[in-house]
């Protein structure tokens, strides 16, 4: 009796870890594409940038499928092969582009299909599909490095401005450097609206003198008829 | 120092070699470790061979092997599922300062999957069966040596080779690694566990996670490997035991090479695994 409960023990036991084996079998194959209506496709690349077979296809920012194989064609291009889920075929026109991505700053890369217009019929199986060029990180590095020396340069200047500023050369390097200069400009402002006040006494005294009176009477009623 | 006598069956068919007292004097060569390692893998070689030669050949001892696949794997169960969910809760919380660092935290589950059904799931398992089960068999064998009972079954008639060595060799290479994928699966729940003491993630997108970065290329190979460290702890338990005769210190010697021969035929396996997959990959 107590064998037999061994027997049954061991062959649950054996049928758990069975089934366990062929469930994580069976999600790692249906990630893969292996288990339901698939088609392929391919596109042909210049540049790669390091993609893999195993990578996966993603069709506006889902996994639609992995990359089946990449062969070298010429010294310049590469096809890369591509199974593709059954479902998404009928969203994927054939003026749909792929472009080779990045998933995230340091992970895999991916294949990145882009949708084509709506008129547009849909790919078919084994059609080649229009290809970008994806945005190289080698080409990003050397516009920063453009950019940044383009900073070092204006940040020199900037710097030797500032240094001749302090040393009080030049207009503005006298005016915030040199005391005198400074003084200077504060009693010709000064003047300036002392003279303007008495400027002002004139205008109106002129306006009340007999023989003025009339050109100012005239110019204010051309105003008015403007208005 | 005196030279250690040689054991097993070669010093029965050589009985100058089983006690250094009879040697011709000037050269011994049994006395050099070298010597002895290579005699050592000699015999061992022949063990396997004989092994092959046995479990191919009828009758097929069913019921024993039952036995012993329940005795070994079953029984092994309730400590491979300790280690497995302690290995895959410990590795979880060790390696999320290390993610988080980076901002990387969502790849936590991915980071221990692979890890713990690539390498650490099928090795620190095998490690655990050599020492429960590689100890067993190395002691209850040499036991055997020592109590005679060994001697009795060729003299009933039976086969003693096939019936006790061939049994236990194929339910440790079977029942590995069943344990394994138990093991690797007990060590995710852990690792989710892991993953939700300081997070937030349910069972789907953790499942969707883990099996995102998986490939037949971590599954396989890994439990492929299983099949040999199996193997191996079943080999080496039975050699040592099978050829223990020294009384009853040698029940103890043959445990405790069981486990350190096992231990390190383990980590070779492993190493060659790992190089044939990186070939593979």
């Amino acid at each position: 009796m107590k064998k037999a409960g061994n027997k049954i023990r061991l062959g649950i036991f054996v049928s758990i870890s069975v089934a366990l084996f062929i469930a994580a079998i069976y999600f790692i194959g249906q990630r893969q594409q292996l288990f339901g209506t698939t088609f392929r496709i391919s596109g042909i690349f210049k540049d790669i940038s390091g993609l893999q077979a195993g990578n996966n296809v993603r069709f506006s920012g889902i996994n639609v499928g992995t990359v089946e194989d990449i062969e070298q064609i010429t010294d310049t291009t590469v096809r890369v092969y591509m199974v593709i889920d059954g479902r998404t075929q009928k969203f994927i026109k054939n003026n749909a582009k792929a472009a080779i991505g990045s998933d995230g700053l340091m992970g895999n890369k991916i294949v990145i299909i882009t949708p084509g217009s709506g008129i547009a019929k849909e790919i078919a199986d084994n059609e080649v599909i229009q290809t970008a060029i994806p945005v190289n990180m080698d080409d990003i590095f050397a516009k920063l490095k453009v950019t940044s020396d383009n900073a070092a340069t204006m940040t020199g200047d900037l710097a030797a401005i500032m240094g001749t500023m302090r040393s009080g050369k030049g207009t503005i390097g006298m005016l915030l450097m040199d005391t005198v200069f400074s003084q200077n400009l504060t009693d010709a402002l000064i003047n300036i609206k002392q003279g303007a006040g008495g400027f002002q006494q004139n205008m109106e005294a002129a306006k009340h003198n007999f023989f003025l009176k009339g050109f100012f009477k005239k110019k204010d009623k051309d105003i008015n008829t403007k208005k | 120092m005196n030279p250690q006598p040689i054991v097993g069956p070669e010093a029965e068919k050589t009985p100058e070699l089983k006690s250094p007292d009879n040697a011709a004097s000037v050269f011994q060569p049994h006395s050099f470790p070298l010597y002895r390692f290579f005699l050592e893998v000699t015999l061992l070689t022949k063990f396997t061979a004989r092994y092959f030669k046995e479990v191919l050949k009828p009758p097929y001892e069913f019921n024993e092997l039952i036995r012993q696949c329940y005795l070994i794997g079953y029984k092994s169960f309730p400590l491979v599922s300790v280690t497995g969910f302690i290995m895959g809760l410990v590795l979880t919380i060790q390696s999320r300062p290390t993610l988080a660092e980076f901002g990387a935290e969502s790849w936590l589950p991915a980071m221990v999957a692979v890890s713990i059904i690539r390498e650490i799931g099928p090795v620190i398992t095998a490690l655990i069966f050599a020492g429960k089960v590689g100890s067993g068999i190395g002691a209850e064998l040499a036991s055997m040596k020592v109590t005679e009972q060994i001697d009795a079954m060729e003299v009933s008639g039976m086969n003693p080779f096939k019936y006790i060595v061939v049994t236990r060799i194929a339910a440790a290479t079977i029942m590995l690694p069943a344990l394994v994928v138990i093991a690797d699966t007990i060590s995710l729940y852990g690792a989710y566990i892991g993953v939700n003491l300081k997070g937030d993630v349910n069972v789907h997108l953790f499942l969707s996670q883990v099996f995102e970065k998986l490939a037949f290329i971590d599954v396989l190979p890994a439990l492929i490997k299983t099949l040999f460290f199996g193997f191996s702890v079943g080999l080496i338990g039975c050699y040592k035991g099978y050829n223990s005769n020294k009384g009853t210190e040698g029940v103890g010697e043959a445990a405790n090479a069981s486990v350190v021969y096992a231990s390190l035929m383990i980590f070779i396996i492993d190493m060659i695994a790992v190089q044939i997959t990186s070939f593979m990959m």
